[in-house]
Order: structure tokens, then sequence, then C-alpha cells
């Protein structure tokens, strides 16, 4: 798995490097990766480029099989790999291209107040938030959804829990999909999802999820910023979180139908982990619905905790929500499989675009991105690793012709768990975090000790080369504060 | 990977080693039993499919498992009775969540006589 991956790349420019299609039998397009040339070189490290060769074997991929500057190594997939199939055409949908957290993603709250109004109350709100937020290993939420409820917010994702009281009405208009991705079905969902699942919803999870607070600390295009409502010195509130067991138990459920399927329909491909059948298929429609419960979970959850971190403002600050200005500025997916329309060769087409660990990146005007936001693009964001702060993006014109309107999703690993967890043994992260002004509060001293910076990309090298590629543009730098980690 | 000197060994050896990931094991007592049937197309899709329905007993019902017994095995399907005790945050240490076991070059060998040998990756 650790091998230096020695295939051909071909340099089209600074930003972006091609695997030919030659490289490979049963390529149906070419790789592409966008990185900077001191990237390649740690990218090279692992067989993730391989991994970008593979998924370009997938049946019916059109355009290229690409992978974001954040790529590592995944299960199938690289993270940080973006691939659309044409579905008219015999088209795939493979479950290792979503991965087995569906639908994790990030929502960003906004608020009212600068970072001078919440310093002197910040260890009080970390232990109210830390308090109020189920996290850790097996954690269980505060509520438990019947089994009918549970079918509903399988359906009707972060509405149905809106609809329950657990945010303004307006929340949902800002998150992508409205928090409900169409083509849901319950039935779809084995019970043992539903099973895994039912307690975990409102639940912040372990590993790389986490909560945190952060102030605006550079503002890169002023104009932009203030359209998505963004000032300096704001605080900000980053939740990260995904659908928890249960999308990790729909995913296996069909890995498993994939791998039988996969013989009946005769499709071959270079790696058992990339099992897949075309969209069309009974075991596609199937996982796809499967899928779409799994995405909308995830942004229930989302909701379920954006609810609880007003109750806390409130709480700490003796204020309401409204009054404090704790609006929900964006909510994005990066683990998912979604149809959308794009123009390939000059004709429009309807793909299943697969983003895992990718981040869609719609430019100004299109449908899919919110009114208030439609003459500027879509905002993206970007966390960085614990204790480096995040990006917020935003959508260009460039990143629909050229990546199905897709970006980068983060820092991307260098390390793995064990190295990261080998090299930080002894080391006492709370306080190393302390002294760069971020306080940390945390379920397990291990997860911390695997979430250490260096065991991640620079963010910035990250945001620079999707920047520089024309992929997406700067928008605002925010620096953290505070982190709950699961 | 994991070993063992017959394919019911080895089945049982892997998810020991799977729940040596998840959490200490030592202070686990026999408190919960239940029976787990599953089946596949082959050794590697069973031995993933056996993992996985071990991981949903550990999230579903919340408990550590540490001992397995294969009743019965064929091709291609597995019946064994596990154990282990329902999980209590102040006796146990937890170390990780294993998401998932992966299909990711899975492979199930003899390598000599008596002596089978396993290879799986799992999602953490």
């Amino acid at each position: 798995m650790a091998e230096v991956w020695n295939g051909p790349l071909r340099k089209l420019d600074d930003w972006r490097w091609i695997i030919p299609r030659e490289y490979k039998k049963g390529m149906l397009v070419e790789g592409i990766i966008y990185a900077s040339e001191r990237m390649i070189q740690a990218i090279r490290k692992d067989q993730a480029p391989e991994q970008v060769a593979n998924v370009a074997c997938l049946p019916g991929i059109v355009g290229r099989s690409m992978a974001m500057p954040d790529i590592h190594w995944g299960y199938g997939f690289p993270i940080g790999g973006v691939a659309g199939t044409d579905v008219e055409e015999g088209g795939v949908i493979s479950p290792g291209g979503v991965g087995f957290d569906i639908n994790c993603g990030v929502r960003l709250l906004k608020t009212q107040l600068t970072e001078d109004d919440v310093k002197p109350y910040l260890e009080k709100l970390v232990t109210v938030l830390f308090r109020n937020i189920p996290s850790g290993v097996g954690s269980e939420g505060k509520i438990s959804f019947s089994l009918q409820d549970l079918k509903k917010a399988m359906v009707e994702g972060a509405q149905f829990v809106i609809k329950k009281g657990f945010g303004f009405p307006h929340d949902g208009e800002y998150i992508e999909e409205r928090g409900a991705l169409r083509g849901a079905d319950p039935e779809m969902v084995s019970a043992k999802a539903m099973e895994r699942g039912k307690d975990q919803v409102g639940t912040l999870g372990s590993g790389n999820h986490f909560l945190e607070i952060e102030v605006v600390e550079r503002v890169f295009r002023p104009d932009i910023a203030a359209v998505f409502g963004l000032f300096s010195r704001q605080v900000l509130i980053m939740i990260h979180t995904g659908s928890r067991g249960f999308g990790h138990q729909i995913c296996t459920d069909y890995l498993e139908k994939m791998q039988s399927a996969m013989g009946r329909y005769g499709i071959k491909v270079p790696d058992r982990q990339l099992s897949c059948a075309s969209f069309d298929s009974p075991e596609g429609q199937a996982y796809f619905a499967a899928m779409a419960c799994a995405a909308n979970f995830a942004w229930a959850n989302r909701q379920l905790i954006t609810h609880w971190v007003r109750e806390s403002f409130e709480e700490v600050f003796g204020r309401s929500a409204h009054h404090l200005g704790i609006e929900v500025l964006y909510d994005v997916a990066h683990n998912i499989a979604k149809i959308e329309e794009h123009v390939v060769e000059g004709k429009k087409r309807k793909l299943c675009v697969h983003r895992k660990g990718a981040t869609r990146a719609f430019g100004a005007g299109e449908e899919g991105v919110p009114e208030v936001y439609r003459q500027v693009g879509q905002p993206v964001l970007i966390p960085g690793d614990m204790g480096t702060g995040s990006y917020i993006l935003v959508g260009t014109e460039l990143a629909m012709q050229e990546t199905f309107g897709s970006t980068c999703h983060g820092a991307g690993r260098m390390m793995s768990r064990s190295e990261a967890d080998r090299v930080s043994r002894g080391r006492d992260i709370p306080s190393e975090l302390l002294r760069k002004g971020i306080l940390v509060i945390a379920e397990s001293k291990a997860t911390l000790r695997e979430e250490i910076p260096e065991a991640y990309k620079d963010v910035g090298e990250v945001v620079k080369v999707v920047e520089e590629a024309g992929i997406s543009k700067r928008v605002i730098y925010a620096r953290p504060i505070a982190v709950i980690k699961g | 990977m994991a070993w063992g000197k017959t394919l019911a060994k080895l089945f049982a050896n892997a998810a020991l080693g799977m729940f040596s990931l998840i959490g200490e094991l030592d202070r686990v007592e026999n408190r919960f039993t239940t029976q787990v049937a599953v089946d596949g197309n082959d050794y590697e899709d069973l031995l993933v499919t056996w993992l996985n329905e071990l991981l949903y007993l550990f999230e579903a019902e919340g408990v550590l498992l540490k001992e397995f017994t294969i009743q019965d095995l064929g091709q291609y399907y597995l019946k064994g009775i596990v154990s282990g005790e329902p999980i209590d945050v102040a006796k146990h240490t937890i170390h990780r969540v294993v998401k998932a076991c992966t299909y990711y070059e899975v492979k199930v060998e003899k390598i000599r006589p008596q002596l089978w040998r396993a290879q799986v990756y799992f999602d953490i």
C-alpha cells in the first residue's frame, strides 16, 4: 500500500498532471491530478494515482477521472476523487466512489459576534457545547428516533428535523440540495442500518469529526464575503460530521450486493473495492436510493447539532440565537454521488457524479446555488486539520466546464493514523494547541494524537492549487480558537 | 493479517484481531452470547461479510466480543457462536471505531498443510 507510484504523469501546466489512457489497459478516459510540482512528490508516495487510473476504467465514465490536490489513498476511489458516468449510456454507480461515511460534510454557522465578544466566555462556551453535543466512540444521541421518524428523516433530511422544531424555518435554504436529496427510499435500507442509525442521529462521532469555533482572519475577496455575510473578526462555527454507523452499514450492505451483481452483469474492474452496477440496474437504483437516505440522515444530523449549538450560545450569552445572528452560511457534502447535468464534449449529459473527499463548487448563475449567493457562486467550505483553520471558497465557471463543478475538500492526510499515533506518543497535544491559542476539548486522547496537525497536508497549499487552477477562488480564511473532538 | 491451523480457526482469529483493534479485551467477560450465520460468494467474501456482521453487533448491540466458536463452515457459509460483554465505559477501554471491513486486497489462502492465512484491510 505504501509503495511509491512510478507511473507516467504528463505535466499539462503548473497545476494539472495527466495520467494518459495508454498507461493501463481498460482506461476509458485519461486521469488528471490537480497539484503543484512539490505536492506531486508526496502524492507519488502511495498508490493513490493508481486508483485514479483504476477509476478511469469504470463503465460509462466521461470527461476525466479526476483527483483534487488533497488526494490520498482510499478504498477503491482515492480520497479527493471525482468521476462522472453517463447514466443514459450505461454509466455505473459505485459505493466505493462515495465511501463508508456517506455525506460526511461540513456546515458553517455565522454569528454577529466578534472575537472580542466571545473570548471572555470561551471556556464556558466550550464546556457547554461539549455537554450539549454528544461525541466520541459509541456516543448516543440526546434524542432517539422512532422507526417512523427515522424513515421520515431518511426522505426529508434536514427539512424533517426543522419541522420538528430543531432549527429556523429558513435554514434549509442554505443546505446543498436543501438538506433533502431526492430519490431516497427507506425500503432500500436494511434493518441493520436502521438499528445502527436510530441512536446515532444528533451525534458528532469520533475520528476526524469535530466542531470548531473560528474567527475570520483574512478576507481575500471583500465583495463576495459581503454577499456571504462575512466580515473580519467575525466568529464562525464549523460542524464536521456525517451519517455515522447508518452510512457505514449502507455502504457495507451494498458493496456486498454489488460484488454479486458484477458477476451477473459481466462487469470487470481492476479493484474489488470498486464494485459497481449500472445506474439503471435494480442494484444501482437500490444503492442510490439507500445512499440518498444516508445523505439525508447526515443533513438531519448536522441540523440537530446546529440547534444545540444555538442553544449553547443562548445559555452562555443569555440572548436568543436570532439576536446573536447564528445563521447557517452553507452546508456541503463531501462524500456523495448525485445526478447532475453537465456539458461533456459540447453536449449536455445526465451524469452520476461521484465526489469522494471532494466538494461541489458550482459557479455563479447555477440553479443549485441558493438565490442570495447565485450572482457570485456557491460557498465552498474547506476545513483544515485541527489547529490550522479553514477556508471558504467560491465556485467558478471553469469548475463547471472542467470538474463537473467540483473542488477539494480539506487538507488531506499525509500520515496514516498509526504513524501519527507513533510520532505523537508522550506529547500533550491540548497544551501544544493551547500555546497556539486554541482551546481543545476531546472525548479521547488517542483521537487527538491521530489528528495532530503534521499528519495532514497544508490546507493553504491545497486551496492555492485549486485557486491557481481556476476551479475555485478564496473568499476568507478563518483561524480556530476552540475545537471539540469526538 | 490473521493465521489459523484450520479455516475455522482462521475466521475466529481474524475476528479476535479485529476486536483487539477496537478495544482492550482483557477485562471483557462472558455475559453476552449470540449465534451468527453468514454466507458469501467465495471465502474472501465470506470473511468480509463475517467481520462486518460482527461490527454490526458491536454497534447495534453495543457489545465487545472476544470469543468466537465456528460451528459449521462450508462453501460458502459459516455458522458460529460469539460471546463477550455489553460495553461499560467505566470498565472497558475503547480504542477506535472500525467503520467497516473492506474488500481491498482481501485474501484467504492455505499456505501449507495446517496453516491458513488471511489478509483484510479495515476502514477506520
